[in-house]
């Protein structure tokens, strides 16, 4: 009886084991996982990677009598139906442009701004803080370049099993000055679906 | 009789072998263009079951690397399918230094292509620097 009891009890924590799911670590640079329906970090790499090669390639960045143009980061809209901070896809793009050696990013204005560059100026009349230390009037330097975009997405029923989910990622980089837009581009990332899968 | 069906057939392989496509950047497809005594709607299949046979697939005929005005390395592969049905792969192109270390950036991530079946192909690859001097491509199969 007692050794019936035993084998009870590892069968049913044999079968319980195997029902259990193993947290894995992803492999970042060679995912080898199936793509989802949703925007993973993957779209956001293959995104990114082609939009900044576009903009490295068509020579925008490229300043007449050498130097680094000044950019800021506008508006980037999330017309998707997911929850996305669009800083996912502007760090990279914003990261690289900065590793080209052909442009600097500005903190001062613009969706990147950092708030502490204007509190700091606002410490002027403080008496706690040696004035001498905090930056004079008129040392900011205004954005040449604006970048700024858009991420939007279309569900579309392909058949009665399967769904199709578009999402558009577009990025233009603009003369602050004039207004005129240097560049441009757009890039698709199609996915088929289960219906019964939601791509938010 | 015989010997002049013989000679009639090695009439029209001469005359197939003899075709040349109007113009070589014009590609014209199976079931498209008008079918020959070597390629038609009877010898396709066969031949499409023989190139899955001994696996043909994706063939690189050149990377060619230059460097454009704003002093970026541009890398652009040609190459080819040689299989019947499209291929689809993964590759990522690493970029080297001078010292032939590897430039860490965000664009070196799995990218996505395709090739259709018979067709040419070519990829087009931007060096995040202007430091790179070389690189160095791996392919994956698209799963």
């Amino acid at each position: 009886m007692r050794a019936r009891t035993i084998q009870i009890i590892t069968l049913v924590s044999i079968l319980f084991t195997g029902c259990e799911e193993k947290t894995t670590n992803i492999d970042i640079t060679h995912d080898d996982g199936k793509p989802v329906l949703a925007l993973d970090y993957r779209d956001f790499d293959q995104a990114a990677s082609t939009l900044v090669q576009s903009l490295l390639a068509s020579g925008a960045l490229k300043k007449e009598g050498g130097g680094r143009y000044v950019v800021a980061t506008g508006r980037v809209v999330n017309d998707t139906m997911q929850r996305i901070d669009t800083d996912q896809l502007m760090a990279k793009i914003e990261e690289e442009m900065l590793n080209s050696g052909q442009a600097v990013m500005t903190s001062a204005v613009g969706s990147g701004t950092d708030k502490l560059i204007h509190e700091t100026r606002e410490l002027r009349d403080s008496e706690e803080f040696d004035q001498s230390t905090i930056a004079a009037r008129g040392t900011l330097i205004a954005p040449e370049l604006t970048v700024s975009g858009k991420i939007f997405q279309r569900n579309i029923r392909y058949d009665k099993k399967t769904q199709q989910v578009e999402y558009y990622f577009q990025l233009k980089l603009s003369d602050a000055k004039s207004g005129l837009r240097f560049w441009q581009k757009e890039i698709i990332v199609g996915k088929r679906g289960s219906n019964k899968s939601v791509a938010w | 009789m015989k010997a002049l069906t013989l000679l009639f057939i090695l009439l029209v392989f001469l005359a197939t072998g003899c075709y040349e496509p109007y113009d070589s950047r014009i590609h014209v497809r199976d079931e498209v263009k008008s079918d020959s005594i070597i390629d038609n709607v009877v010898t396709r299949p066969v031949a499409k079951a023989f190139s899955a046979l001994i696996g043909e697939g994706i063939e690189v005929d050149e990377a060619i690397l230059r460097r454009n005005e704003a002093g970026i390395l541009e890398l652009y592969i040609n190459g080819h399918n040689r299989a019947y049905s499209t291929r689809r792969f993964r590759y990522r192109v690493e970029w080297l230094d001078a010292d032939g270390l590897v430039l860490e950036t965000k664009t070196s991530v799995w990218l996505q292509a395709s090739a259709m079946g018979k067709s040419p192909f070519s990829l087009k690859a931007v060096a995040p620097r202007p430091e790179a001097v070389n690189f160095r491509m791996d392919t994956r199969k698209w799963e």
